[in-house]
């Protein structure tokens, strides 16, 4: 197996250049942008609270579909070639009180964010989209429901042998996964190999219109999971834990002449499912660390006068904290221009001539901007 | 010749269609040579050059501006395209993997990462992909890559670009 290249930027380092670069989180994103700085000679030191670096590709997505081992090869020769230093299980400290978000029982040290400022000459922020995103609805809080993360994490993670890692008890037992993205697919595929009784995916539209695609709906019944369309979660049932969850069921009309998919009117019903696992997979939230001291909203709508760059001058931000839940590629892009931006102005800034910059890049139509493809 | 030359090919089995190889190209080469595309059943895939033995967007370019360099990567001059109307390679690539652009010819093609061969350097596309499902290697070894699953996701993929039978549009 060949390592991720995080250093494809260039064939070897350049010679050593003043300065450190500090990056919180070492997710693609965060990976990204260190590959691309160390290649620049910066020494580059990368902070995240997890055990090993590889962010939601090693801990959300499943390991069949990304090997783990080609990103530790990579974070290897990043160490060794390119001089990298990786703190892992170390968390920036934040606004958000501790244990509130997935992941965070890891953490054996815990940095101050003014540290990290004073200590290196620029920071990126690249800690991704963590907290799980609420269905809203009564019952919500009973045992037994879970996020989408809240449910994958632990499975992916339980192999670090934390003591606090429980794996979802599902075997035996009827899931009802709601929503219909990569995340949702992913919940499935592991409750049926967790063992589940039944697992039923829930989703507000048609198949057609989900975001995994009809082919993955349709491998995931292959695998024995029922999928509902047209629903809508009213509230968890249960007494002291889930016992089922109330739904309204909307009925497919025809596909009509142009293959539209489109629900009968006045079609919907009031339904019980009977779950002991419910798993509301229907999206994450991006959590990073002083999101309105580093005026972020500002950073989103690219009203800053240079490129990634947050309130705080030296602080720079990039990946799925930028731009809440995007994917792989995506958050890989933000963190090379944002690394990119962050050279040229630590370059600009050692001349005393930050203005010299070339404005147009900066207020840039960005890629940033998550969104779905056509 | 022309089978110890390397190219690009994709195991569709091991994507995950996370758009990284098309992130990583945008951001080593300004204009994306490689394509992601939602086939009808919904799952993202890469389009790409296979810098093909016999390829068919040379062969139909009037002006001679597709090219095989040196290492064997089919590549556009753009100082010889003149951006026609027609089009006739964007149209004759089996694999839907010229790309119309609104810079300079109008038209962008994968070369390999002709300026990191340059300094020794291969494909980005392939250093980055997560899944490792970007193989940079010789046509023979492409082939002799190829599984079932592989043959089926890219059978799928096929599908969608050119679709066949009634079912197709
Ligand atoms: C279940 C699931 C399935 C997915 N499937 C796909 C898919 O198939 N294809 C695809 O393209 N995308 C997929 N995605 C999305 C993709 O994983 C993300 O878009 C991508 O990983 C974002 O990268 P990132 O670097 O911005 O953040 P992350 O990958 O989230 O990395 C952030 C890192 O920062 C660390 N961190 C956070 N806060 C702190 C702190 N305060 N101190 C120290 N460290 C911190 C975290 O531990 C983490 O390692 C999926 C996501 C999920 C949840
Ligand atoms: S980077 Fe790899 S896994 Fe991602 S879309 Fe491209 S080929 Fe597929």
């Amino acid at each position: 197996m060949d390592a991720m290249n995080f250093n494809f930027a260039c064939a070897e380092p350049a010679p050593p250049k003043p300065g450190s670069v500090g990056i919180i989180g070492a997710g693609p994103s965060g990976l990204a942008a260190a590959g691309y700085l160390s290649c620049l000679g910066y020494q580059v030191e990368v902070y995240d609270k997890l055990p090993k670096p590889g962010g939601l590709m090693l801990f959300g997505i499943p390991g069949h579909r990304i090997p783990a081992e080609r990103i530790a090869l990579g974070v290897r020769d990043m160490e060794r070639k390119y001089g990298v230093i990786f703190h892992t299980q170390t968390k920036i400290c934040c606004s958000a009180p501790l244990h509130d978000e997935e992941g965070d029982h890891f953490c054996k040290e815990m940095l101050g964010f003014g540290e990290l400022i004073k200590k290196h000459e620029a920071i990126i922020i690249c800690s991704g989209s963590w907290k799980s995103r609420k269905m809203g609805i009564p019952g919500e809080d009973l045992p037994g429901v879970y996020s989408g993360l809240e449910f994958l994490f632990p499975i992916r993670a339980a192999r670090y042998q934390s003591p606090s890692v429980k794996i979802p008890d599902v075997a035996g037992k009827n899931v009802v996964v709601v929503g219909a993205g990569h995340s949702a697919v992913d919940v499935v595929h592991g409750a049926i190999r967790l063992g589940a009784a039944s697992v039923t995916m829930c989703y507000r539209r048609t198949a057609r219109e989900a975001p995994c695609g009809v082919f993955e709906i349709e491998r995931a019944g292959e695998l024995g999971a029922a999928f509902r369309h047209l629903v809508t979660p009213l509230r968890i049932l249960g007494a002291g834990k889930v016992e089922g969850i109330e739904i309204r069921q909307g009925e497919l009309a025809e596909a009509g002449e142009r293959g539209a998919c489109a629900m009968v009117p006045g079609s919907e019903k009031v339904a019980a499912l009977p779950a002991d696992v419910v798993v509301a997979a229907i999206g994450e939230i991006a959590t990073p660390p002083f999101a309105k001291e580093l005026g972020l909203e500002d950073v989103r709508k690219g009203e800053v006068h240079w490129l990634h760059m947050t309130a705080i001058e030296n602080v720079f931000v990039a990946g799925d904290a930028l731009t809440g839940p995007s994917k792989i590629g995506k958050a890989v892009y933000s963190g090379l221009r944002a690394a990119r931006s962050l050279a040229n102005w630590l370059d600009l800034k050692a001349l005393n001539r930050q203005d010299a910059y070339a404005y147009d890049d900066l207020i840039a139509i960005d890629d940033h901007k998550g969104g779905a493809r056509p | 010749m022309s089978g110890e030359h390397k190219i690009l090919s994709i195991d569709y089995s091991k994507c995950i269609g996370c758009e990284t190889c098309e992130s990583v190209c945008k951001f080593a080469n300004d204009t994306p040579r490689i394509h992601m595309t939602r086939t009808r059943d919904g799952v993202m895939a890469p389009l790409y050059c296979h810098h093909c033995e016999k390829p068919n967007c040379a062969l139909v370019c009037k002006r001679g501006a597709i090219r095989r360099d040196r290492d064997g990567a089919v590549i556009l001059q753009t100082m010889h395209c003149r951006g026609c109307q027609t089009k006739s390679c964007l149209v004759a690539c089996p694999f839907a993997a010229i790309f119309e652009t609104d810079k300079g010819v109008m038209l962008a093609k994968c070369d390999l990462c002709a300026n990191r061969r340059q300094l020794g350097l291969g494909p980005a596309c392939v250093d980055m992909c997560p899944c490792g499902a970007i193989a940079y290697v010789a046509r023979a070894e492409a082939e002799a890559l190829e599984t079932d699953a592989s043959r089926a996701a890219f059978a799928r993929v096929m599908e969608h670009i050119k679709p066949s039978g009634p079912a197709g549009k």
